[in-house]
Order: structure tokens, then C-alpha cells, then sequence
């Protein structure tokens, strides 16, 4: 009886790899999904984050794609709505199969998460930075780090390397800017600081003389400013013209040539942070960049985001390789395990990623300072 | 914080900031009393203003002026459209309110998303510098934005006033508000008064497009965000009342402002929402001056004074 089970499962062993075997045989590409705002507001920033993830995959493709068979990238949009991103999923895993998909946006990557899990199917957050993301499941990886690394060097940067005392953090009043206020909050308190105001302002507020009146009247030492690309130059003009002199630290997102443009004068000493190397610290950076000058005849708008979405391919690519060269059927169950398995990437344009068990990566944070009219290095945090 | 130089600085900076919606409210008031409707279109007509002085001056390299005139061009001509083939032809199709009403919110949506195909979803500002100097007046703040702008609101409620109380049409324009069939009776073209109704409310609003677009970002979908707090404004100000949402206007921007002083920041919206809510609870009419409802009370004692005089 017992021979006779084992002759069984072995067979049943045998058939089961043998269809595993098959159905990679079968496999004529490799899909993956990208749910990126392609409309709406937030189009400035997923439509060059497509173009630069569109780039790679034609590159790996040109050089053999995945053991010879092509990557395909399945494009949806979300416009950063969770409502839509959650459509763009379920189509893209019920219609197009994908293993695997790629978005960002914290509200959408939160909303779809669910999905992923449910389906077992590998969500990659690249650009969102909400610190809850690291809890959202056994399928929700980040290749981004989360707001707390950015935000807790600038603040433990402030409070330490800059030496200062007392700290004014004026935010945004959405989720973004209260998850990522309260994280400097706590670091420069943590770090010996005092934080003598913390402000939030509306999300369609047009002015912002009252929360910057109340910050000067506390006369802090520096300002951290959590806000968006829209409002940002906005309240820096209102701080210079209030008087307030001090530095004012935030994150990428006011990482641009634009604000210096906007705000003249007004620009100096505001420091913006970038989670990823900059045209001075690799050629191939450089070399990207000025494909994008050549090609769309500006550079890419959120330079730092587009380089995550650049190398992300190239990650989802490794995985599915592993899994080929295995003859493992390209499930999300199987690409999560791989991908653990391989756990470091090496990636072209963002450097070496990790991947932790507490779904969080670690990155160097670089930190720009506007000096004479110009964005300019001032230091690498945890490097 | 209760220091009188914070006090005065915020009260400026609210009067200051409050031009252009001010001039966004007294716009859409006018359409409101003259042609009868809720024109959230107005949101469209603001884009169009603003992205045609933005192209005037950062494209094209035009001065300022040129650019406030582009925008009132870009403007004049959206207005125009929407008038002559939408308004117009729904009102000869005896197109319901609320037909109009939904229209209006499409065609705002409509403007936005093509706007967004041509110039994309980064914001931008008509000048390339958004910082304008200052300088301290007895201890407030005063940017070299503010002064131009309170002085150009002023001017365009002054030539409104002029307009309604003096001019023919501007006559025309009250009679229609008063009542449209009996002053087609009289001879007044109902239809010429609505498209100049429809083209003024244009020119205001490319002026305030002009003011908000020199110091704050615009992208294609910030007009119908601006155009809550021009809606709220006519409501507080009393529907049909123009100088109402223009005071109204004023008064919530100083409002919401100030109760920095009282409340936490992140409560500023919720503050304003909350006073809407009490005020259209309590006031569902609009706030109305005294001086009006004596007015009102004389024009009531007409009809006795004919009735003495068939009498005798």
C-alpha cells in the first residue's frame, strides 16, 4: 500500500514538473504592469516615470530580454487616484496575468495592496514613500526608501552636522505631510533638538502668511517644509518676504531647476534632499540625462523618481531570469520567492538594493543646497 | 502671537490676497443675477485667461501688459463661445436649470483636460519669477504685488459700478436681471445683453487669472478650486447681490486667515466650510444690509401712491 502511494506521488511529482516545465517552455514573453498616473495632475511626473521604465525595457530587450524571450511592459493609468489604480490593477492581473506590477503614489500603492495579496501577485511600490508601506502585506515590496530615511537624515543631519537647536516643520495637511512631519519631528528631538513650531497648512490653501507668522514669531533656527511641487516655491517666497532668513530644508520634490528659476535670490539656502546619485556622482547618470536632453529636449521632470522607474525593469528582470534559467513558471508566489532569494540587485542608475525582511530598503541620501544661484552638493547621509 | 504687527500683517496680507477672489466672485454674481446661471464654466474661462497671458509672456516673450491683454483676449474669446453656442442654444432648446447648471460643470472639465493635453499638468506662473520684493510699512510686509493688485480690483469695481449705474446697457443688464421677458417687451435684446454680460464677467475674471497666475502656480485644474471660494462668496453675499459677493469675498479670506491666531492651522479649511454651513443655515438668503431693506421698504410704497392718485 505504502510503495504503491509512493509510486503515485511520485508520478503526480514527475507530471507536475513536467507542466511547470512546459508552461516555462510555453512562455513566449514575460509580462510585468506599470499603473503610473498617465493623466490628472500628477501626468508631469508618471509620464516621464514611464518613459524612462519604456527606455530600459527596450534596452534589455535589444539585449536579449529574458533568456531570448522579449519583457513586456503592460501600461495603465491611475492618475494617482486610488479608485482608478485599483481598476488598472484588477485589469492588469485578470485580463493581462501579470506576476508582477509596478506603481507608486502612496494613496494608490495603500488602495491596491489588498489585490496583490489576495492574488498573490508582487505589487512594487517605486516613488511612494508613506511609512506604512512596509506593512501592507506579503506581497507589497518598496525598491524606494520610505519617507522615514530621507526625512530622518535631513533631520538628524540639521540637528547635528549644521548644529541646530530648534526646529520649525511647516507641512502639507494630507497624509504624505503629517506621516513625514512627524517622523522630523521625532528624529531632531531624538537628535537634541527642540521643535518650537509645527504647522500644518490646507491642501487649497493660497496663502500662508498665518502658519509662517506663527513660525517666525517662535524664531526657530531652520524651517523643514513637507509639501508639494505646486505650493512649495510659493511658501518660500512668503517666508523670504516675511523676513524669515533661516534654512530651509525639504525633500526631493523641490529638487528642480525650476524653484531656482522662480525664486532668484529667495532660493538660497533651501536644501532639498535626492534618494538617488546625481550627474556628478555617476557617468552613467549623466549619460541618461543627456538622453533625455537629446530626446525630449529638457530633462526629466523628478530626475531622481525616473531613475528608480529606469532600474526597476532591470530588477523585475533578473527575477524572471532566475526563474527561466529554472524552469519555474513565472507566478507572483514564484517571482516573491526568487526575488527574496536573490535579495541584492545591482542596478544601473540607483545603485545596490536590498531587500529587508521588514519590507523596507536602505539607501545614501544626497543633499543639495541651493549655493549662488545653483543646486550644489552638501553632504551624503548613511553612506 | 497676538502682537499688533502680526495682527496688521495678517489683516494685509488677507486684504491683499483676497483681490482676486474678488474679482472671481463679483464675475460670477454678474452671471449668476443677469443671465440666470450657476456658471461653473467660469472655471474654464479663468484657464483660458491664464494660459493665454502665459503664453503671451513666457512664450512669446510679450511685456506684462501685452500678456494682461492676451489674457483678457484668451478669455473674451471663451466667453463668447460658451455664450453664443452653449447658453444661447440651450436657451432656445428651453433647456432646464439644471441641464444648464450640469453643462457648465462639463464644459469646465472639458477645458481642463484639453488644457492639460497642450500644456501639460506642471504648474507654472505667468512671469518666470515668482518673488516680488518688499518693503516694510510701519512694520508690515508690503510685496511690490500687493499694492497693484488691491489698486486694479479697485479699479475694475469701479468701472463695473460705472457701468451698471450709468451706461445704457449696463441699464439693459438690470432689467434683464429684473425681469428678461418683460424687458424684451420693452425692446431690450435680451440676447446681446446676456453675451455682454457673459464677456464682462470674461475681462474680470482674466484681470484676477492675471493677479492669482503673477504669484502663485497655476495648472489646469486650479480654476475649479479657486471657483469653490468665488461660489461660497456669492452665497454668503446674497444671490443677485454683486457688491455682496464682493464683500463676502473679502470678509471669508480675512476670516480664514486670521483664525490662525485662534485655532490650528491644519483647521483653517474645516473653519471655512463651518462658517459656510452656519452662515447658509441661518442666512439662506445671504447677509443683506440694513440700508438696502430701507430701500426696499420706499420702493414697496410706490404701488399706494399710484393708487392715491387714480383715487383723486
Amino acid at each position: 500500500m505504502k510503495a504503491h502511494w509512493t509510486l503515485k506521488s511520485g508520478a503526480a511529482l514527475v507530471l507536475a514538473t513536467l507542466l511547470a516545465g512546459s508552461a516555462v517552455a510555453q512562455q513566449t514573453s514575460y509580462k510585468f504592469g506599470m499603473a503610473m498616473p498617465l493623466t490628472g495632475g500628477q501626468a508631469t511626473y508618471g509620464n516621464d516615470q514611464v518613459k524612462a521604465a519604456q527606455w530600459a525595457v527596450e534596452e534589455i530587450n535589444k539585449k536579449g530580454g529574458i533568456n531570448g524571450k522579449p519583457l513586456e511592459m503592460i501600461v495603465m493609468d491611475t492618475q494617482a487616484d486610488p479608485q482608478v489604480g485599483i481598476q488598472a490593477v484588477n485589469r492588469m492581473i485578470s485580463v493581462d496575468k501579470v506576476a508582477v506590477f509596478v506603481t507608486a503614489w502612496s494613496g494608490v500603492v495603500k488602495a491596491v495592496a489588498p489585490i496583490a495579496n489576495d492574488n498573490k501577485v508582487v505589487e512594487l511600490s517605486v516613488g511612494a514613500n508613506s511609512p506604512d508601506i512596509s506593512q501592507l502585506g506579503d506581497y507589497v515590496y518598496t525598491t524606494f526608501p520610505l519617507a522615514d530615511v530621507d526625512i530622518r537624515a535631513v533631520a538628524g543631519y540639521s540637528a547635528k552636522e549644521m548644529g541646530k537647536k530648534k526646529a520649525a516643520v511647516l507641512f502639507i495637511n494630507n497624509e504624505t505631510g503629517l506621516g513625514s512631519a512627524t517622523v522630523y519631528r521625532d528624529t531632531f528631538k531624538k537628535a537634541g533638538g527642540e521643535v518650537v513650531a509645527y504647522e500644518a497648512y490646507d491642501q487649497k490653501a493660497t496663502d500662508f502668511t498665518g502658519p509662517l507668522l506663527k513660525i517666525r514669531a517662535a524664531n526657530p533656527d531652520i524651517i523643514h517644509l513637507q509639501g508639494l511641487v505646486a505650493e512649495s516655491p510659493q511658501v518660500i517666497a512668503q517666508a523670504r518676504q516675511l523676513g524669515i532668513t533661516v534654512p530651509i530644508t525639504s525633500y526631493s520634490g523641490i529638487y528642480n531647476q525650476k524653484l531656482i528659476e522662480q525664486l532668484g535670490a529667495a532660493a538660497e539656502n533651501v536644501i532639498a534632499t535626492s534618494l538617488a546619485p546625481g550627474v556628478e556622482d555617476s557617468p552613467l547618470v549623466k549619460d541618461y540625462v543627456d538622453r533625455w536632453v537629446k530626446e525630449v529636449g529638457r530633462a526629466p521632470n523628478g530626475l531622481p523618481y525616473t531613475q528608480y522607474l529606469y532600474d526597476t525593469p532591470a530588477l523585475v528582470a533578473a527575477v524572471f531570469t532566475a526563474l527561466d534559467k529554472k524552469g519555474i513558471a513565472p507566478t507572483g508566489e514564484n517571482f516573491r520567492k526568487e526575488m527574496l532569494a536573490i535579495k541584492t540587485f545591482d542596478l544601473p542608475l540607483t545603485g545596490k538594493v536590498t531587500f529587508s525582511e521588514d519590507h523596507t530598503v536602505n539607501k545614501p541620501v544626497y543633499l543639495v543646497e541651493v549655493k549662488n544661484g545653483k543646486w550644489t552638493k552638501k553632504a551624503v547621509v548613511g553612506q | 502671537m497676538f502682537d499688533v504687527a502680526v495682527v496688521s500683517q495678517i489683516l494685509w496680507t488677507s486684504f491683499a490676497t483676497s483681490s482676486y477672489f474678488v474679482l472671481f466672485a463679483v464675475a460670477f454674481a454678474l452671471v449668476l443675477k443677469v443671465n440666470k446661471v450657476f456658471n461653473f464654466a467660469q472655471a474654464g474661462v479663468m484657464t483660458c485667461g491664464f494660459y493665454a497671458a502665459y503664453v503671451a509672456v513666457r512664450l512669446l516673450e510679450w511685456s506684462g501688459f501685452a500678456g494682461l491683454l492676451a489674457g483678457i483676449a484668451g478669455a473674451l474669446l471663451m466667453s463668447f463661445i460658451l455664450e453664443h453656442f452653449g447658453f444661447a442654444v440651450l436657451r432656445q432648446r428651453k433647456a432646464s436649470p439644471m441641464f444648464v447648471f450640469i453643462f457648465t460643470l462639463i464644459v469646465s472639465q472639458f477645458i481642463s483636460y484639453a488644457i492639460m493635453l497642450v500644456f501639460g499638468t506642471w504648474p507654472t506662473t505667468i512671469f518666470a519669477s515668482m518673488f516680488w520684493p518688499v518693503t516694510l510699512v510701519g512694520g508690515i510686509a508690503v510685496s511690490a504685488w500687493d499694492v497693484p493688485a488691491v489698486a486694479a480690483t479697485l479699479a475694475v469695481l469701479i468701472a463695473l459700478w460705472v457701468f451698471l449705474r450709468f451706461t445704457r446697457y449696463g441699464q439693459f443688464m438690470l432689467a434683464v436681471a429684473d425681469n428678461a421677458d418683460l424687458a424684451e417687451l420693452y425692446g431690450i435684446q435680451k440676447n446681446k445683453v446676456l453675451m455682454i454680460s457673459m464677456l464682462m464677467a470674461g475681462v474680470i475674471v482674466a484681470i484676477g487669472m492675471f493677479l492669482y497666475g503673477s504669484r502663485a502656480q497655476v495648472q489646469a485644474a486650479a480654476a475649479t478650486e479657486l471657483m469653490l471660494f468665488a461660489v461660497a462668496s456669492t452665497i454668503l453675499g446674497g444671490i443677485g447681490n454683486i457688491w455682496g459677493a464682493a464683500v463676502a469675498a473679502i470678509i471669508l479670506g480675512i476670516v480664514q486667515n486670521s483664525s490662525i491666531l485662534f485655532i490650528p492651522s491644519a483647521w483653517q479649511g474645516f473653519l471655512l466650510y463651518a462658517f459656510l454651513f452656519f452662515a447658509i443655515v441661518l442666512f439662506p438668503r445671504g447677509f443683506r444690509l440694513p440700508e438696502r431693506a430701507n430701500k426696499l421698504k420706499r420702493t414697496i410704497r410706490a404701488p399706494d401712491a399710484l393708487v392715491t392718485k387714480q383715487e383723486g
